[in-house]
């Protein structure tokens, strides 16, 4: 069968108002299985946010092409979904609402999404806010509403950019264990875009780590410690390392 | 350096605090009061300057008949209907043309040069164009009806297509500059979440674009508030607190003609402020938002 999503030879050129061209993305070539959790790791500029657009149909590549076997995920569930690395709540709904958005779009009558959007929020730890405006939250809180509103999409595959960046760690970790957990439940597949190794360590069963000028990946570095994870053992902390020197390599 | 937190509220938001701010605010006003009725006394001499209890007098009995053209709120209401009327038309007409051009790049060529052209005529330019166009007709005359016993025999269809003018404009231009500048994230989070083209204007462009309508709309109607006045003012009008104004100066009557001055300006502020109310109860996330 072949995987999922595929990326062969991706390229993107941007040319900026004043006629200089910057090279974001050269020859990037990932395939990523049905249900896999992929992390995207690498210096800032290095095209990672680049990288998840053109995914998302945002974007078009200036090279290469890219394959997505949508026959796999069944007619009635979306394809894919972006969490952006920026806030992206709209202002004039109230949290639920926000949650709800998706489902509005598919036409689901309000009693019923409303409730939806409800779970969603307790999922990610939101339970209590719903009727505050997105300006009322803090912005980890805004974060933590934008993907319970990406969950309630309900897309095959989730591209987030850097979603738990704004993040306390005690949150962070938590959010880590409630995004793996509905992975599982749910068969999803995940590309999360992080800086952060820990958290790449933690959640992904592939890495991918970039480099910048142009932005190319580097090296791909498959985990199979089983989760959950634990962030004191060796195995842990030698990827950790590892990683960090390709890391510094790449910079 | 040592810097102290205030404890409790700081002084402005104190009682006495609060009295002293509100005050602040009525000093030169109250100066210009005294000024002026000091000046009348000096001048002795109604027909130039008029004492403010004169004035007064007309402001606080709204009602009573004036130099045989009606009350200052019959003149006032007459004033006001044919600019709301005038107005609704507007806004009918250029919320969806500019919400068309906002949208669509075509629809937007083939109007913008029109508007670029109109645009720089000051309304008040329009006024004997349209006088000369539609003559003295009356709102009920397009029907076919001579006389209704009703305000809207008082309503001339070139004042509604003057006023039309002034609230054109800004509404239009508001409207287009409110969808075109919806925020990039916004449409493709929309898009990122399943919105179909309709939906996405709905339930995305319309809100996010509405902020800088309702400016338009506020702006458009001081405008028309402005271009009625001037249009009662000529020759040919019957009725109206412009016409109360210019009859008032003929009869040297300045008394009146100050009052009325007071009147507009009265509505114009009220227009404003419920207007605002109205949009800041719609839009409060604009000014909240970080
Ligand atoms: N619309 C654009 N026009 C011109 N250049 C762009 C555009 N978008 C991105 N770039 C450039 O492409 C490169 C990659 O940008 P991208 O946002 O994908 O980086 P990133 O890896 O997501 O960085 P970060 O970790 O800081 O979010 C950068 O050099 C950036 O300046
Ligand atoms: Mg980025």
């Amino acid at each position: 069968m072949p995987p999922l999503l595929k990326l062969n030879n991706i390229g993107k050129i941007f040319s900026t108002p004043q006629g200089r061209e910057v090279s974001a993305l050269e020859d990037v070539n990932i395939e990523v299985e049905d249900g896999e959790f992929i992390s995207l790791i690498g210096p800032t500029g290095c095209g990672k946010t680049t990288l998840l657009r053109i995914i998302a149909g945002l974007e078009t590549a200036s090279a290469g092409e890219i394959a997505i076997q949508d026959n796999q995920t069944g007619a009635s569930s979306p394809l894919c979904t972006l969490v952006f690395q920026q806030y992206s709540l709209f202002p004039w709904l109230n949290v639920i609402e926000n949650t709800a958005f998706p489902l509005e779009m598919r036409g689901i009558p309000r009693r019923s999404r409303i409730k939806m959007a409800e779970e969603y929020l307790e999922l990610v730890g939101l339970a209590g806010v719903e009727n505050a405006k997105p300006y009322e939250l803090s912005g980890g809180m805004q974060q933590r509403a934008a993907i319970a509103r990406a969950l309630a999409y309900d897309a095959k595959i989730l591209l987030m950019d850097e979603p738990f960046g704004a993040l306390d760690e005690r949150t962070r970790h938590r959010l880590q264990d409630t995004l793996l957990e509905i992975w599982r439940k749910k068969k999803k597949t995940i590309i999360f875009v992080t800086h952060n190794i820990d958290e790449a360590v933690y959640l992904a069963g592939k890495i991918f780590i970039m480099a910048s000028e142009p932005g190319r990946l580097v090296e791909d570095i498959t985990i199979s410690i089983p989760r959950p994870r634990n962030r004191l053992s060796e195995e842990f902390t030698n990827l950790h390392l590892k990683i960090r020197n390709f890391l510094e390599k790449a910079a | 350096m040592l810097r102290r937190g205030a404890a409790g509220i700081d002084s402005a938001n104190s009682i006495m605090g609060k009295v002293f701010t509100t005050a602040q605010s009525f000093i030169l006003p109250i100066a210009f009061l005294i000024v002026w009725e000091v000046i009348a006394v000096i001048l002795d001499n109604p027909a130039l300057v008029p004492r403010l209890t004169a004035v007064i007098a007309i402001l606080v009995n709204p009602f009573s008949e004036l130099i045989g053209t009606g009350s200052l709120a019959w003149n006032t209401i007459v004033s006001l209907v044919r600019v709301l009327a005038g107005f609704a038309i507007a806004v009918i007409i250029c919320v969806p043309v500019g919400l068309a051009m906002g949208v669509s790049k075509t629809i937007n060529r083939l109007v913008n040069p029109l508007v670029e052209l109109f645009r720089p005529l000051c309304p008040i330019a329009w006024i004997p164009f349209a006088m000369a166009m539609f003559k003295t007709t009356r709102v009920p005359q397009l029907f076919g009806v001579r006389y209704t016993d009703t305000i809207l025999d008082s309503v001339q269809v070139g004042m509604l297509f003057i006023i039309f003018w002034g609230g054109l404009f800004p509404i239009l231009l508001n409207t287009v500059h409110g969808v075109s500048n919806v925020r990039e994230i916004w449409l493709e989070t929309a898009k990122m979440l399943g919105a179909s083209k309709v939906k996405m204007f709905r339930r995305v462009i319309l809100p996010a674009a509405l902020p800088a309508i309702l400016t338009g709309i506020r702006i458009g109607l001081g405008i028309s508030w402005m271009v009625i006045i001037a249009a009662e003012m000529l020759p040919g009008s019957d009725s109206g607190i412009g016409y109360l104004i210019m009859y008032s100066y003929e009869l040297a009557e300045m008394d009146i003609l100050v009052a009325s001055m007071v009147m507009i300006g009265l509505m114009g502020l009220l227009l404003n402020r419920g207007l605002q109310l109205v949009s800041n109860r719609i839009s409060g996330w604009t000014a909240l938002e970080r």
